[in-house]
C-alpha cells in the first residue's frame, strides 16, 4: 500500500512522557481485544464482537490531541475509541460481560457502547452511521463549545450514501467535523478495492474538502496528521478527511477466521504492528526497555484483575426502562 | 360470622335463575339438607338443599328476582344475628362460576351452537337475565346487540298485556316462563341447526301385552309399555352407539352411559324430560320403578338437577292421548329421539284366508343426520322391532 | 384569533425559537425560501442563518444531523418536505435517535422534531402522498405527533419541541388552508380530543379524518344516528382510556384511518379496546384505504380515500340502519 513506509516514521517524538501514556493505551487496547476474544471464547460474551487489534494507533493517535469540548462517534468496532477517550476500561469490560456494571448497563453490549460523559457520542452498528451522528454533533459544537466532531469509520462506508451526504452537508455548513477514515484494506469478507472505485480522498477532494492519506500503523504520523485535521475544522473552514492506512489482526467479527486473506498478508502487517512501531521510537529516543517492560507487565496485571472483576460482577437486575423522557 | 349464599350451578348450562320461592324466611335456622330455595333454572324448578347449617339473614334477591350463578343471593348468619343489609349485586363482567365457553361470558347455547351475540350483548344479558337465544340479532351478520338485548328484556317483561288485535278479538299475553323460554330456545336451535331424518316403523305388541296382562292379574307391579320400550331403546343404544351421541364442532362424541329421557307433561302443562341413568343396566322393574317416582317429581316439579341431566337419548310417548303417531324434535345435543303411537288393534293375514288381530305401535325416530343416517335409524328400529315382539329377553 | 393552520405552524417555529435559543431550525428550503409550503416564512430575516438553514436535498445528513445535535445540546427541529422521503431518515431516526435514550441508560433524551407533510387528496400521485404513520408505529421511543386543527397545530407543535423526546410530527397538507381560532393554544402529547359527543358509535381518526368524520356525523345526526367523533391528535403514544370510555358509552368502534388497512395503527386502536373493553363491544372495525398505492387521478384519488360520504354509509350498514 502507499503511504505505508518500510521503516517506522522516525519523526521526534516531541513528549516522552505523552508517548509512553499512548503506548500504555494500545497495550491496554490490545490486551482488552485479546481479553474479550478470550471471554468470547469462554462463551461469557455473547453474540459478537468486532476487535480492534491493529488498529490501534489511529484512535489513540487522534484522541491524544482531543479537548473536553470536543466528541467522537465511533463504529461497531469500537472498544479502542472508547478506551482512548478514557471510558473506564473495567466499566466497558463488564458491559461486554452483559454486567449491570457496564458502561451502559449491560443494555447495549458490544456494537452500541455509549459514554457521553468521556465525549463518546456513541458507537454505531450500521456502517456509514458514525458519520452522520458527528456531523450532526459538530453542528451543536460550533453553536455551543466551539468544540470538533470525530467520525471513525472503516473503508466499508465510504460506499454508504452517509459519506457523501455528510461531506458536503459539512463542507456547504462549514461545519467542524474530522472524518477519519480507518482504511483495514477489507469491508467485513470483502476486499476494499474488489468493491470500491477509484481513491478515497478523491470523494473528499471533490468537494474541496483537504484530505491525506497516512500511515496509521505509526501514532507519530497519526497524530502529526490529526493535528492538521483538527486544526483545519476547529477554525471554521469546515471538515477534513483522513485516510489511516491499517490492518485489523483479526477476522472482521469473532466468527471471522479471515481465511479470505491472501498468505502472507497478515505477517507482513504484523511486522507493522503499531506497539511494536511505537516501542522501537520510544527505544531510539532512549526511553529504557526495562520500564516498557514494566509497562508491559502492569497492563497485563491490570488486565487480569478486570478479568477476575469483570466475572464476579453482578448480571443486571430486572429492566426498568422508561419508553420516554417525561 | 356473616357470610353470603350464592346462587348455585344447578345445571350444567345455567347461566341464571328465578327464585321462585323461600323456603326459609329471614332469622330461620336451617340444617344441611333442608330445603332453603325453589329456583327456575333454564331447565326445570328444582329445590336447592342447603349444603351447610346456619341461620338465614337477610334475603337479597327476593322471589321473583334473578340471579347469576355465585352471585349473593342471602346472607347467613352463624348465630349473632349480625347480617349486612339488602343490595343489588349487579356482576361488573361475568359471574363468578360461569360456563367453561374461555371468555367467562355467559353461553347458554349448547356445544357448536354458540349464539351470535356481541361481547356488550352476551354481558348484558347476564345482567338482565335474558337469554341470547330467540333474540333476532340486528347487528352486523344477524349479532344480537346489546340493544336488541334491552329489547328483548324490555318486551319480556312478566306483566300480563291486553291488547286489541283487530280480527282475532281480544288477545291475553303474557310472557314465557324460565322453563317454555328455555323449551323455545331449545327447540328452535334443534329445529333451525340440526338437519334431521325420520324413520317410522310398526311394531307387533301382542305378546308385551299379553304379558302385562298376566302380570296385572297377577297383583304384580306392571311394567308400562313404554318402560318396555325404554328398556329395549336402552339395549339397541348399548348395541349400536351410533346413536348415543352427539355431533358437536365437527365431531362425533359418543357417550359410554345410557341414559334415557322421558318426556312428561307436568301438570302445569309445560314438558319436563327426567332422565333414567343407565337404563341399559336396569331390570325392567327397577327401571319401571325408577320411571314413574320420575314421572311423579316432574308433574310435582320436584325434580333434582341430578335427575334431569345427562340424557343421550329421548322417548316421547303420546299413547295415552290416542296419537297414532308423530314426530318429535330432537333435543339438542342428543342425536335422536324416539315418539311412540297408541296402540292400535290391526287386522291381518294370518296364514292362507285367515285374518288375525295384533296389537300394533307406530314408532317414528327422529335422528340428527350429521351424526345417525338412514342405515343407522333403519338397523335401530330393526333392532327395536325385534326386542319388542320377544319381549320375553327384556324382562329378564 | 383565527389563523389558519399553516399560519399556525409557522406561529409555532417563531415562538419555540424566540422561547428558547438552543432551538434551530433546518431543511430543504426552510429558510430563504420560506418552506415548500410556506409554513417557515420569515423565520429566516428572523433568526438568521445560525438557526434557520437550508441544507442540500440530503435526508440521511439532514436527520443524521438532527439526531447528532439532538445529543450535543441543541433541539434541533428538520423538516423532511415530503413524508414519503422518510424512508431515507430512517436510519438515524430508528436506529438512533429512538435507541439512545435507552442505550444510556436513561441519561441523555434525543430532543428532536421532524415536520413533515403528509397525506392524500392532492393529486400528488403514490410518492408524495402516503401517511407514513404506520411505519413507525412499532419504534418504541418515537412521539407520533398528528394535528387536526390550526389551535392543536400550534399547541401541539410547540409541546413537541418542547418535549425531550423524538417527535415525528405531521402535517396533512389539505389541511394548511383550514381556518381556526388558536387563542390560548395548549396541548398536551398523548391526549386525545372528543370532537363531537355521541351516543351510538364512537368515530376514532386522526388528521383530515377528523373533519371528515363530523362531515359523516352530521349526516348521520340526520338519520337519527349519534356518533361521537375522537380526535387521537397524538397517535404514539396512543391515548387508550379516552377511546375506552368513549366505547363505554357506545359500544361500537370505527377507526377511520388514511392510510392502507393492513399493518395500519386502526388495527392497533381496535387492538388495545379488544383488550381493555371487549365486553363493551357490539362492533368494532376500521374504515382505512385499499391496500394498494395511491392512484392519480382525481376521481381514482377521491374514491381511494375515506370521505365523509363511506364514513356515513358504512356506519349506516353496521347499524343497519341504511
Amino acid at each position: 500500500m502507499s503511504n505505508v513506509s518500510e521503516t517506522p516514521a522516525t519523526g521526534v517524538l516531541e513528549d516522552l512522557g505523552l508517548y509512553t501514556g499512548i503506548y500504555r493505551q494500545m497495550l491496554l487496547i490490545r490486551g482488552f481485544e485479546d481479553l474479550v476474544q478470550s471471554l468470547f471464547l469462554a462463551g461469557e460474551v455473547y453474540g459478537t464482537t468486532h476487535l480492534y487489534s491493529g488498529q490501534e494507533a489511529i484512535a489513540t493517535g487522534v484522541a491524544s490531541l482531543l479537548e473536553d469540548r470536543d466528541r467522537v462517534a465511533a463504529t461497531y468496532r469500537g472498544h479502542g475509541h472508547a478506551l482512548a477517550v478514557g471510558v473506564d476500561p473495567q466499566a466497558l469490560l463488564d458491559e461486554m460481560l452483559g454486567r449491570g456494571t457496564g458502561i451502559n448497563g449491560g443494555r447495549a453490549g458490544s456494537m452500541n457502547v455509549n459514554s457521553p460523559r468521556d465525549r463518546l457520542i456513541g458507537s454505531f452498528g450500521i456502517v456509514g452511521g458514525s458519520i452522520a451522528a458527528a456531523t450532526g454533533a459538530a453542528l451543536a459544537l460550533r453553536k455551543t463549545t466551539g468544540g470538533v466532531a470525530v467520525a471513525y469509520f472503516g473503508d466499508g462506508a465510504m460506499n454508504q450514501g452517509y459519506v457523501f451526504e455528510c461531506l458536503n452537508f459539512c463542507q456547504v455548513l462549514g461545519l467542524p467535523l474530522v472524518l477519519v477514515c480507518e482504511n483495514n484494506g477489507y469491508g467485513e469478507y470483502t476486499a476494499f478495492r474488489s468493491v470500491t472505485a477509484g481513491e478515497l480522498t478523491d470523494r473528499a477532494k471533490v468537494m474541496g474538502v483537504p484530505t491525506e492519506t497516512i500511515d496509521g500503523m505509526s501514532v507519530w504520523t497519526v497524530r502529526d496528521a490529526a493535528r492538521r485535521a483538527i486544526d483545519h475544522a476547529r477554525s471554521g473552514k469546515g471538515p477534513a478527511f483522513l485516510e489511516a492506512l491499517t490492518y485489523r489482526f483479526v477476522g472482521h467479527s469473532r466468527s471471522d477466521p479471515g481465511a479470505y486473506r491472501p498468505d502472507g498478508e497478515l505477517d507482513s502487517w504484523r511486522e507493522r504492528d503499531p506497539i511494536t512501531v511505537l516501542a522501537a521510537q520510544l527505544a531510539a529516543a532512549g526511553v529504557d526497555e526495562a520500564r516498557l517492560e514494566e509497562t508491559r507487565r502492569e497492563v497485563a496485571d491490570e488486565l487480569e484483575h478486570m478479568r477476575a472483576q469483570g466475572l464476579a460482577a453482578p448480571w443486571p437486575t430486572a429492566l426498568a426502562a422508561h419508553e420516554f423522557k417525561d | 360470622m356473616a357470610r353470603e349464599l350464592t346462587m348455585p350451578k344447578l345445571s350444567d348450562s345455567m347461566a341464571d335463575a328465578v327464585i321462585t320461592r323461600w323456603l326459609k324466611g329471614p332469622g330461620e335456622a336451617f340444617a344441611r339438607g333442608d330445603a332453603l330455595i325453589e329456583v327456575e333454572t333454564d331447565k326445570a324448578t328444582v329445590v336447592y338443599e342447603a349444603e351447610w347449617e346456619g341461620t338465614l339473614g337477610a334475603i337479597l334477591v327476593p322471589e321473583g328476582g334473578t340471579a347469576g350463578v355465585g352471585e349473593a343471593i342471602a346472607t347467613v348468619s352463624n348465630g349473632d344475628g349480625e347480617a349486612t343489609p339488602p343490595r343489588v349485586v349487579i356482576p361488573e363482567a361475568a359471574p363468578a362460576v360461569a360456563s367453561d365457553d374461555g371468555g367467562g361470558l355467559p353461553d347458554r347455547a349448547p356445544p357448536g351452537s354458540r349464539a351470535n351475540a356481541s361481547p356488550v350483548a352476551r354481558r348484558v344479558a347476564v345482567e338482565l337475565g335474558v337469554s341470547l337465544h330467540g333474540i333476532a340479532g340486528t347487528g352486523p351478520g344477524g349479532r344480537v346487540t346489546v340493544e336488541d338485548v334491552r329489547a328483548a328484556a324490555d318486551s319480556g317483561a312478566p306483566a300480563l298485556e291486553r291488547q286489541d288485535a283487530a280480527g282475532k278479538g281480544e288477545v291475553t299475553a303474557r310472557a314465557l316462563t324460565p322453563t317454555e323460554t328455555t323449551i323455545a330456545r331449545r327447540m328452535t336451535e334443534s329445529a333451525t341447526t340440526t338437519p334431521v331424518l325420520t324413520a317410522a316403523a310398526d311394531v307387533d305388541v301382542s305378546l308385551i301385552a299379553t304379558l302385562r296382562r298376566g302380570a296385572r292379574e297377577a297383583g304384580e307391579v306392571t311394567p308400562s309399555l313404554n318402560d318396555f320400550v325404554v328398556k329395549a331403546a336402552a339395549l339397541a343404544l348399548r348395541e349400536q352407539p351410533r346413536l348415543n351421541s352427539s355431533y358437536a364442532d365437527g365431531r362425533i362424541e359418543t357417550y359410554s352411559r345410557v341414559n334415557v329421557g322421558i318426556a312428561v307433561a307436568t301438570e302445569d302443562d309445560t314438558l319436563l324430560v327426567p332422565v333414567v341413568h343407565d337404563a341399559d343396566r336396569k331390570t325392567l322393574a327397577e327401571l319401571a320403578a325408577d320411571t314413574r317416582r320420575l314421572a311423579n317429581a316432574a308433574r310435582r316439579r320436584t325434580l333434582t338437577p341430578e335427575q334431569l341431566h345427562h340424557a343421550t337419548f329421548t322417548v316421547s310417548n303420546l299413547g295415552m292421548f290416542g296419537v297414532r303417531s308423530f314426530t318429535a324434535i330432537v333435543d339438542p345435543p342428543q342425536a335422536a329421539i324416539l315418539a311412540v303411537g297408541g296402540v292400535r288393534r290391526e287386522a291381518f293375514e294370518d296364514g292362507p284366508d285367515r285374518v288375525g288381530f295384533r296389537d300394533v305401535i307406530t314408532m317414528t325416530l327422529t335422528c340428527d343426520h350429521r351424526v345417525v343416517y338412514g342405515a343407522h335409524a333403519a338397523r335401530f328400529l330393526s333392532r327395536l322391532r325385534e326386542l319388542l315382539e320377544r319381549p320375553l329377553a327384556l324382562t329378564l | 384569533m383565527t389563523t389558519t393552520f399553516r399560519t399556525a405552524i409557522r406561529d409555532a417555529l417563531d415562538e419555540a425559537l424566540a422561547d428558547d435559543e438552543r432551538v434551530i431550525l433546518f431543511g430543504e428550503d426552510v429558510a430563504v425560501a420560506g418552506g415548500v409550503f410556506a409554513t417557515t416564512t420569515g423565520l429566516y430575516d428572523k433568526y438568521g442563518p445560525e438557526r434557520v438553514f437550508d441544507t442540500p436535498i440530503s435526508e440521511l445528513a439532514l436527520t443524521g444531523a438532527a439526531f447528532g445535535s439532538a445529543v450535543t445540546g441543541l433541539r434541533p427541529v428538520i423538516e423532511i418536505m415530503f413524508g414519503d422521503f422518510l424512508t431515507l431518515a430512517m436510519d438515524s431516526l430508528v436506529n438512533q435517535s429512538t435507541k439512545y435514550w435507552f442505550l444510556t441508560q436513561e441519561e441523555q433524551s434525543v430532543p428532536l422534531t421532524i415536520r413533515s407533510v403528509v397525506g392524500a387528496g392532492g393529486r400528488f400521485g403514490a410518492i408524495h402522498s402516503q401517511m407514513p404513520v404506520s411505519w413507525f408505529m412499532g419504534v418504541p421511543g418515537i412521539k407520533i405527533v398528528c394535528p387536526s386543527t390550526p389551535a392543536d397545530a400550534k399547541g401541539l407543535l410547540k409541546a413537541s419541541i418542547r418535549d425531550d423526546n423524538p417527535v415525528l410530527f405531521f402535517e396533512h397538507k389539505r389541511l394548511y388552508t383550514l381556518e381556526g381560532d388558536v387563542n390560548g393554544a395548549t396541548a398536551e402529547l398523548g391526549k386525545a380530543r372528543v370532537a363531537r359527543e355521541g351516543g351510538d358509535v364512537t368515530i376514532v381518526t386522526a388528521m383530515k379524518g377528523v373533519h371528515d368524520s363530523l362531515e359523516a356525523a352530521d349526516a348521520l345526526e340526520r338519520d337519527g344516528i349519534s356518533a361521537e367523533v375522537i380526535d387521537l391528535r397524538t397517535l404514539r403514544p396512543l391515548d387508550a382510556d379516552t377511546v375506552v370510555a368513549s366505547v363505554q358509552k357506545t359500544n361500537r368502534i370505527a377507526v377511520v384511518e388514511e392510510g392502507p388497512q393492513t399493518g395500519g395503527w386502526a388495527g392497533e386502536v381496535l387492538a388495545t379496546v379488544t383488550e381493555q373493553a371487549l365486553g363493551h363491544l357490539d362492533d368494532a372495525w376500521r374504515i382505512a384505504t385499499p391496500d394498494t398505492p395511491i392512484p392519480y387521478s382525481p376521481p381514482l384519488e377521491d374514491a381511494f380515500l375515506p370521505g365523509p360520504d363511506r364514513i356515513a354509509t358504512e356506519i349506516r350498514q353496521r347499524l343497519r340502519r341504511t
